[in-house]
């Protein structure tokens, strides 16, 4: 037993390791952001999916939005992915598409199989052009960002673009002002560490991009996996194409104002994100491809990254069990072990990171809720275990993955 | 002490403990004073003529007294209604003038001109200048911003701290320090000793001479939309040859050399340090997440991108006037010769150096 605790411990150590170095890097390395600069060029055709099922209240802002940028009209088409809506969103993607001539074709897709990937996969046939742009219905992009998104594709390594989600309904509750901390350790300094670090930043699967050349390459969207984010990221960096990050090319996007929704939310990207490590760490780790050493490395981690929680949780019990066995290991390098474990308690290096990140927003008060992020991990490390544990129930009992959409609460227009 | 006190004691004490955090957390929830989204850019897009249009706009309110004034020959000074001082110069008054002409003087006022504006040598302007006529900076001046509705000329040794914009063509004098974003509609022509940092024009020239005759021509390759990808991925250093003509994109993991008078059909990109030799042309873009050092008289077409460092020698054209392009590197070295269609930006320092 007190093998496996030191094992579960000492990849703790790894994790919060891990969070140290991107957030120092953030501070004191040096920052990549090749791409920003880039605001004159010949812009090439682009296609903007708007994926959306049941979008009614949010799917008109988007539009709206998306009609405004600034992006050469005649270069950019955009298609409302309308999966199998029983709401309004038909009847308000037909208005825009009557108001907007030849820039809007709408996919209303009525049948098939759910989720976002799966949707993607349909709609791709009506796409045409090399550069691939995904939203989902409830962002704002702003005026400059299509062109921000698209501008590393001039980068020929670029597979696949991501930039930063920010919460616009951040004063809600206290879930979303939790939310709105986790969002900007997660962008500002996680992914633009791994950026910064040429290691391998995650497609998020909207505010994103995807090079139409490099997803034939890979086999198109995966329609049997639960987050396609992650999927195509890994996939992607399987074949030799890269994943960048925009920090600059922020969006807002609607989070969770209730507790149930995001327990949903956070269950599906656990169950997805495993389900992907099931499938990568191994071929990643040791396989035969293009990445570097430290690209297999922290993708690796990266993938590890859900399956820690009930790690973490079998470590707590694990410890109990040891000091009721009368086993005492503090001592040496074992002590320094332990105490870096009960930091897990809380996982203060991200804790460490959050806070960094509000430094680099520039927000100030914010940071005084860091204490209750304690409240947002104890529910994400119980949520993300249970997701672990059905997910292995659902692979026993041979049951099939569903998709559950996380619930918008603007008021429809 | 009695065991029962001491234990609540004690779990009152660590509860205490425990909520000291808890209290600033809970005063900022229930205060939201810190709780809008954060402050994404949605509306500008970085535009570099954003501050030009923004002055534009703030000056507004003085149309009519810069009407009068020039219709009358007069000036006029007063107060905007945010309390900056200004002066309205309908022509060249002569009192006003022997004011302006103060060498080695701070002139604290945003000055709007209805005619040419013709300043004189070493004045430090500290607010805005807008000028409906030609701008004609004398030597060694400061200024903080300049709109030109016509064209804008600095004197030598000028500094200018926060922008430009010309209508019309911009000429910077020898030795010119252009800590800020420059625009034109036109032409951007930088001397010789300039410093820059963020420049765009449908056309910038470096230095007097600029690349006209170079005829290195752009090779052609299909447009985006017919584009079959045919990317040559290559682990290692990597040189094309001398006149070799390469009819794919190309991404090398290493080093790249491109000898002269090669030819790429493509775009390409080296994860480390680059080299294109004298006469080359790329049809798309030439991205290195190294150091880039750019020949003489070479043709590229597409975004020049290097993530450390750039230097471009003379005669090199970047980009045409029908389909401009971005140059962008931390640190950039120009020649003079060079011609940019589009923009320049040296995101933290930018010269032009003397040809080698």
């Amino acid at each position: 037993m007190i093998y496996v605790l030191y094992i579960i411990v000492f990849a703790i150590c790894v994790y919060t390791g891990r969070h140290y170095w991107f957030t120092l890097n953030r501070f004191f390395g040096f920052q990549r952001h090749p791409y920003i600069d880039i605001d004159t060029a010949d812009w090439p055709p682009v296609t903007v999916l708007v994926a959306a099922h049941n979008e009614e209240k949010v799917i008109a802002n988007i539009l709206d939005a998306l009609m405004t940028v600034k992006y050469p009209a005649d270069k950019m088409l955009v298609i409302p992915v309308n999966d199998r809506s029983t709401d309004r969103t038909r009847e308000i993607i037909d208005k825009f598409v009557e108001d907007f001539p030849g820039r809007i074709q709408p996919f209303h897709r009525v049948a098939g199989k759910g989720g976002k990937a799966a949707a993607l996969k349909d709609a791709m046939a009506s796409v045409t052009t090399e550069v691939i742009l995904i939203f989902d219905a409830d962002y704002i992009p702003g005026a400059g960002l299509i062109k921000q998104l698209v501008a590393p594709f001039f980068d020929l390594e670029v597979g696949g673009v991501m930039g930063r989600v920010v919460p616009l309904n951040v004063s809600a509750n206290l879930l979303t002002r939790l939310l709105d901390l986790e969002r900007s350790g997660g962008y500002q300094v996680d992914q633009q560490a791994r950026m910064n670090l040429r290691l391998v930043p995650q497609h998020g699967g909207t505010v994103a991009g995807v090079r139409m050349s490099a997803l034939r390459e890979i086999g198109g969207w995966n329609e049997n996996s639960l987050t396609e984010d992650t999927d195509l990221t890994y996939r992607l960096l399987l074949n030799g194409w890269k994943t960048v990050y925009q920090n600059r090319s922020e969006c807002y996007e609607e989070v969770p104002e209730l507790w149930p929704v995001r327990i949903k939310q956070i269950m599906r990207w656990a169950k997805g994100h495993n389900q992907a490590m099931m499938t990568y760490s191994r071929c990643l780790l040791l396989g035969k491809h293009r990445a570097t050493l430290r690209e297999r490395i922290d993708g690796t981690l990266l993938l590890g990254v859900y399956a820690m929680a009930p790690i973490t949780l079998v470590g707590w019990a694990l410890a109990l069990g040891v000091f009721y066995q009368g086993v005492a290991p503090l001592h040496g390098v074992i002590a320094l072990l332990s105490l870096t474990a009960y930091a897990a308690l809380g996982n203060l290096a991200a804790f460490f990171e959050i806070a960094a990140a509000a430094r680099l927003d520039g927000t100030r008060k914010r940071i005084c809720l860091l204490p209750f992020l304690i409240l947002g991990f104890g529910v994400s490390i119980f949520s993300v275990s249970r997701a672990a544990v059905s997910q292995i129930s659902d692979l026993l009992t041979g049951a099939e993955f569903h998709w559950d959409k996380t619930e918008r609460f603007r008021k429809a227009l | 002490m009695n065991p029962y006190l001491a234990v609540s004691a004690l779990v009152t004490l660590a509860g205490l403990m425990f909520m000291l955090p808890l209290i600033p957390a809970i005063l900022e929830l229930r205060r939201k004073s810190d709780a809008r989204p954060l402050s994404v850019v949605q509306q500008n897009a970085g535009e570099i003529r954003h501050f030009a249009s923004s002055f534009r706009d703030y000056i507004k309110g003085l149309e009519p007294t810069l009407q009068r004034c020039v219709a009358d020959g007069t000036t006029a000074a007063g107060t905007l209604p945010d309390g900056e001082e200004y002066v309205v110069l309908g022509r060249s008054d002569e009192a006003l003038l022997f004011a302006l002409e103060q060498r080695d003087t701070t002139h604290p006022f945003v000055l709007v001109a209805g005619v040419d504006l013709i300043l004189p040598a070493e004045a430090t302007f500290s607010r805005d200048i807008y000028s409906r006529g030609q701008f004609i900076g004398g030597e060694k001046s400061n200024y903080r911003a300049i709109l030109g509705e016509k064209n804008v000329y600095l004197g030598v040794s000028s500094r200018v701290m926060r922008w430009v914009h010309a209508v019309g063509g911009f000429t910077a004098g020898l030795g010119c320090k252009l800590y800020v974003r420059v625009s034109s509609d036109s032409l951007i022509r930088l001397q010789a000793d300039c410093s820059f940092l963020r420049l765009n024009a449908p056309r910038i020239e470096i230095g007097g001479a600029a690349a006209e005759g170079v005829t290195t021509p752009y090779p052609s390759i299909p447009s985006w939309d017919s584009k079959i990808s045919h990317r040559f991925l290559h682990d290692g250093d990597f040189e094309v040859q001398t006149g070799q003509v390469i009819t794919s994109d190309i991404v090398i993991r290493g080093r790249l050399r491109i000898r002269p008078g090669a030819r790429v059909c493509g775009s390409v990109k080296s994860v480390q340090d680059m080299v294109v030799e004298d006469g080359v042309a790329v049809e798309g873009s030439l991205i290195t997440a190294g150091k880039m050092l750019i020949g003489k008289h070479c043709a590229i077409r597409g975004p020049v991108v290097a993530e450390r460092e750039l230097a471009i020698a003379c005669g090199t054209r970047c980009g045409t006037l029908e389909h401009p392009t971005t140059v962008s590197a931390p640190r950039i070295e120009v020649e003079q010769g060079v011609v940019v269609f589009g923009t320049l930006w040296a995101r933290e320092s930018g010269e032009v150096v003397a040809n080698r």
